[in-house]
């Protein structure tokens, strides 16, 4: 058989994988999320052992202050715990939904802070995604290493200047005006860079299952 | 069929929490414009809100620390039971009625000021920390909590309600009978609030809330909703 057919072959297996082991993710959180409805603790137990390492490290990433990464991590579950039928399962996956609130509560962090500026000149774009493999003390779930791959090589697949713009507003929490002032450039242009940059990362992270 | 370019770039930029209060404004009267039955723009809305949820995965996981899942699991406990019994959500609440939501928060806040003053943060510690509460007519609970010889604060708050469209909650310290701007927010979708305040509430004899366009003012333009009395 020749070369590139085998490797085709191996890259097919290998993405069937990822996505039955996402699917399974997906199923199981689905059912978790049911049970916490129910008022079911070992449920909210099983979600938050496998999403708080995430949710905490995406707190930190953005408001900077560990107590504070906490505390937004905290509000994000109690918030789930409270209302989960606040997620939608016809609107999106249970992490995403998740991270998202994680998120929300992390950048509005960082914003009420005056000392915002300051932060945000410590967070450097470059730093954001080039880590060595996780802490040895996180358990990591099936099919959790393959999406932080997939992740990491969606972000690495932008445009060098797609890429700083988005990874300055997720991960370093700063608007578009924001940005704008720090790379000095036109509104309009990191505006479209968004644009740009999130229809790619959408077509590679969420075109790939839907 | 309608153009959805703005739309778009606006939800792109929303789901990655870029957006400024004049862009949110925007993309409200986008949304309205186009109605709620509009489902390329729930289509659009979902799948960036599920792009940007992935890219957290781009990120290493951490260890989480010992204990805190716990106390995950006692303020869900703690909190259960109001939601269910009362069946509030975001309603209205006495302010005469014990801070329970805001205390829990305070008590876990100090914990994690301790904690972070014990690691070698460069954060202050709860040592003569006060906790003050607002009063007033608005719904639901919000109080400071400080240093009187320290710098910044925490602003807490639970039960609140959404200010009207296109309007901020500010926080003002009257030093020496002149409001200063400390700080504007609005509670999350859940009514709640906490965040650092990096501001020096120095001689600041007492502290109000007003209800402020987006741009957050310089000087109030509305009359207090909330006031707290800041000398012990």
């Amino acid at each position: 058989m020749p070369d590139a057919m085998l490797l085709d072959r191996r890259r097919d297996r290998r993405a069937t994988g990822m996505a039955m082991a996402t699917d399974l993710n997906e199923a199981r959180d689905r059912d978790l999320m049911r049970r916490i409805a129910a008022g079911d603790e070992d449920a909210f137990r099983g979600l938050f052992r496998r999403y708080a390492p995430t949710a905490i490290s995406l707190a930190r990433r953005v408001a900077r202050q560990p107590y504070l990464a906490e505390e937004i991590v905290q509000e994000a579950f109690l918030a789930l715990w409270r209302n989960p039928e606040a997620y939608d399962p016809g609107r999106g996956s249970v992490r995403s939904w998740l991270m998202g609130m994680v998120h929300h509560r992390a950048v509005d962090a960082v914003r009420r802070e005056e000392s915002q500026r300051r932060r945000a000149e410590e967070a450097k774009a470059s730093d954001v995604v080039v880590v060595e493999d996780p802490a040895e003390a996180v358990v990591e779930e099936v099919g959790a290493p393959q999406e932080r791959e997939t992740v990491r090589a969606a972000l690495q697949g932008l445009p060098a200047e797609q890429r700083q713009v988005i990874e300055l507003m997720y991960f370093g929490g700063l608007s578009q005006s924001r940005i704008a002032e720090r790379l000095e450039l036109p509104l309009g242009t990191v505006k479209s860079r968004t644009l740009l940059g999130m229809r790619r990362l959408r077509a590679a992270l969420v075109g790939m299952e839907r | 069929m309608r153009d959805h370019e703005r739309i778009e770039e606006l939800m792109a930029a929303r789901a990655l929490g870029g957006l400024d209060a004049s862009d949110e404004e925007a993309l409200r009267r986008e949304m309205a414009d186009h109605g709620a039955g509009c489902a390329e723009c729930r289509r659009l809305e979902d799948g960036y809100a599920e792009t940007a949820g992935r890219l957290a995965f781009a990120l290493d996981p951490v260890p989480v620390r010992d204990g805190l899942e716990e106390e995950v699991l006692a303020r869900a406990r703690t909190a259960a039971p109001e939601a269910q019994a009362t069946g509030e959500r975001s309603g209205a609440r006495s302010w005469l009625r014990p801070l329970v939501a805001v205390a829990a928060s305070v008590v876990l806040f100090a914990a994690g000021w301790a904690a972070g003053s014990l690691t070698g943060d460069d954060d202050p510690t709860t040592e003569g920390a006060r906790v003050v509460a607002f009063e007033g007519e608005a719904a639901g609970n919000l109080a400071v909590a400080f240093r009187p010889d320290g710098s910044g604060m925490f602003l807490l708050g639970s039960g609140l309600e959404a200010p009207p469209e296109g309007k901020v909650y500010e926080v003002w310290m009257f030093q020496e009978g002149t409001p200063v701007s400390a700080t504007c927010f609005t509670p999350s979708a859940e009514g709640t609030v906490f965040t650092f305040v990096d501001v020096e509430l120095g001689p600041a004899e007492a502290m109000a809330v007003t209800v402020e366009p987006a741009s957050c003012p310089g000087a109030p333009t509305t009359a207090p909703i909330l006031t707290a009395d800041v000398v012990a």
